[in-house]
């Protein structure tokens, strides 16, 4: 064959190629930086033979803010504390379940957390979880002194982080101060808890606004405690720094879940867009994630899959039990969101 | 109308229109949106266009608000101080005592070139726990256990700010000072002054235009700023700015983050104000 005419059969190729199938590009992510990884949605890849397109965002807030004022996508990852909010603005499609191949293999504790299925919609495809908890340096602090009180306790003044973020903050303060309910207080528990925030505020060295923060701080030592992600355990894991999360449900640990919605102003068809959904719930991408970043996937199968030892390291080894004992992240209401907000604004400054 | 077109005011308002009509939907039009916003009242996720005063009613009788202005105010009052302090030797040597005026107008803009979110990441590597500072002064033998009060503070602020908008003090007084015509000096000198009444009553009288352009360039945009208290300024150095974008973020809140922002204006505007009306008065009264 002449080189024009191979040439050639590779452009009728590629013509004919783009013609069966949309573009793969064509399908835009609104997500977290870092979760363009190819290995998250391997089927999508082989059948549209390349990624979709992905736009960031910094927090879930910033992404509601953008999508508000007419920023448009296809899919984006929130977290499911944020879909009442999303479904309230009208911002997002509901699942067809029955489009979904993985959607009876996915963990029932985890398609239960609130948020997912409103007034019986479902709304959500959880894609990844995984905890909030108290990490601490075990060179500095033993595991049974260890509590969420101790990050009062004046003899760590300066040596404590929590996260610039209202909703989280609360958590752990309900946990420390055994509230009944972290979506519901009553006005007594809230003040017990803005009084525990307000308790930690001198202790505070700094609100850490990017989890990298964190991590450094408690790897140089700056911090010797810190409310974060299972994400930074896992830093410090990797950097050999002797810091673990505290994992006893009696002393306080949230889960967080985050997942895939189908936005409203979606322009993709239907069948791209539950292609990436199916290729992003598989149990194949669960265990990549599981084995590569260390983050629990909602689907089942994936931790069959995925090596023992790795799951037992990174702290997913015995899964029922924790769900039974931690706190879930679920959507609060919205005037006690509200006043959340101002009122750690307010102890943030000092009041 | 080809006769108005050609006459002068005709020439300055053709002009004058592009940047005028830039400035009017860029910065009049925005304005306007904001100021509509403050009126207006946010329920859930839905905005309630009714017009009432209840976002300045809560901004007037919270503490918390009143409390972070002054304390922004007085961040960039503190910035604007150090800042021109540091910049009137640095303008004044390249006014009078070097040659070389390119080269070193071209050095001190060199910090320009890089991202100011990178030269606030380089102040928080050399003021950290275990950075630039600390490392040198533990290895130095100085200190034992690495200092905590350089970074995450308002001073780690005051400092990051003033070395970021350092070139836009020295440019407006070394404008002021190559301006000042050296017989005036010379004449000064004839007529008896020591070098030091020399600068007190001719060469400071005279650069008083360069300062207050300086002061009020550092001063009004960092009263606002948002990314350094963020980044520098931990758990005691929150702005007026960071209320501001939780309001617009977190909070979801744009008519309240509306109302706080046009306050903030308005105390910037008086302050600024103010601090022309003192300056010149007293510049007047130096001479």
């Amino acid at each position: 064959m002449t080189k024009t005419s191979s040439l050639m059969a590779a452009v009728v190729a590629t013509f004919a190629a783009s013609q069966a199938l949309a573009n793969a590009a064509d399908l835009t992510v609104f997500d977290w930086s870092g979760y363009e990884d190819q290995g998250f949605f391997g089927d999508y890849v082989e059948k549209y033979g390349g990624p979709p397109s992905y736009t960031y965002f910094g927090s879930v807030d910033e992404a509601f803010t953008k999508l508000q004022s007419g920023f448009e996508a296809d899919l984006a990852h929130p977290c499911t504390d944020a879909l009442r909010k999303w479904v309230a603005a009208d911002m997002i499609n509901p699942i067809d379940t029955s489009k979904l191949e993985n959607w009876d293999k996915l963990m029932p504790k985890i398609k239960e957390v609130d948020g997912i299925t409103i007034d019986g919609q479902t709304y959500m495809v959880p894609f990844e979880w995984g905890n909030t908890g108290l990490i601490y340096r075990t060179d500095m602090i033993s595991a049974d002194d260890v509590s969420l009180q101790l990050l009062a306790n004046p003899a760590y003044q300066g040596k404590v982080a929590i996260p610039d973020a209202a909703s989280s903050a609360f958590a752990m303060a309900a946990l420390a101060t055994g509230a009944s309910s972290y979506t519901d207080m009553s006005d007594e528990e809230f003040q017990k808890a803005a009084d525990y925030l307000r308790a930690i505020h001198p202790n505070v060295r700094f609100y850490w606004s990017d989890a990298g923060q964190l991590d450094q701080a408690i790897a140089s030592g700056e911090v010797t405690m810190g409310w974060g992600w299972n994400q930074s355990e896992l830093n410090l894991i990797w950097n050999e720094t002797p810091a673990v999360m505290m994992r006893d449900v009696d002393k306080g640990i949230a889960t967080w879940v985050c997942g895939y919605v189908h936005l409203k102003s979606a322009k993709q068809s239907d069948e791209q867009v539950y292609d990436m959904l199916n290729a992003l719930s598989s149990a194949a991408s669960g265990k990549y994630i599981i084995e590569s970043w260390g983050y629990a996937h909602a689907n089942e199968d994936a931790f069959a899959q995925a090596d023992p030892e790795l799951i037992d390291t990174y702290g997913f080894s015995d899964v029922d039990s924790f769900f039974e004992g931690s706190l879930f992240f679920d959507a609060v209401n919205p005037e006690l969101e509200s006043k959340m907000l101002k009122e750690f604004e307010r102890i943030k400054a000092g009041f | 109308m080809a006769g108005v077109l050609r006459s002068d005011t005709g020439k300055g308002l053709i002009l004058s229109a592009p940047a005028t009509l830039y400035v009017g939907l860029l910065v009049a039009v925005p304005l306007c949106i904001l100021v509509a916003y403050s009126f207006w009242t946010q329920t859930y996720v839905e905005i309630d266009r009714t017009l009432t005063w209840a976002n300045y009613q809560e901004a007037f009788t919270d503490p918390l608000v009143r409390h972070l202005i002054i304390r922004s105010v007085a961040i960039a009052g503190a910035v604007t101080l150090a800042t021109v302090c540091l910049a009137y030797p640095v303008a004044y040597f390249i006014a009078f005592r070097t040659k070389k005026k390119t080269l070193w107008l071209l050095l001190i803009t060199i910090p320009f070139w890089s991202s100011y979110l990178l030269r606030v990441f380089s102040w928080k590597l050399i003021l950290g726990f275990n950075g630039v500072m600390n490392s040198a002064l533990i290895s130095l033998g100085l200190i034992q256990e690495p200092l905590t009060f350089l970074l995450y503070n308002e001073f780690a602020v005051v400092l990051t700010l003033a070395h970021a908008w350092a070139p836009f003090a020295i440019l407006p007084i070394y404008v002021s000072l190559q301006k000042i015509d050296r017989s005036l000096l010379e004449a000064a000198t004839d007529l008896g002054c020591s070098k030091l009444e020399r600068f007190v009553r001719v060469t400071l009288p005279l650069t008083v235009p360069g300062i207050i352009a300086a002061c009020l360039i550092i001063f009004i945009p960092t009263v606002g700023d948002y990314v350094t208290p963020a980044l520098v300024g931990g758990s005691q150095g929150k702005m007026v700015a960071n209320l501001i974008q939780v309001q617009f973020g977190a909070a979801n809140n744009w008519p309240l983050g509306a109302t706080l922002s046009l306050l903030a204006m308005l105390s910037v505007a008086c302050v600024a104000i103010l601090f022309v009306v003192a300056v010149t008065a007293l510049g007047r009264r130096i001479r």
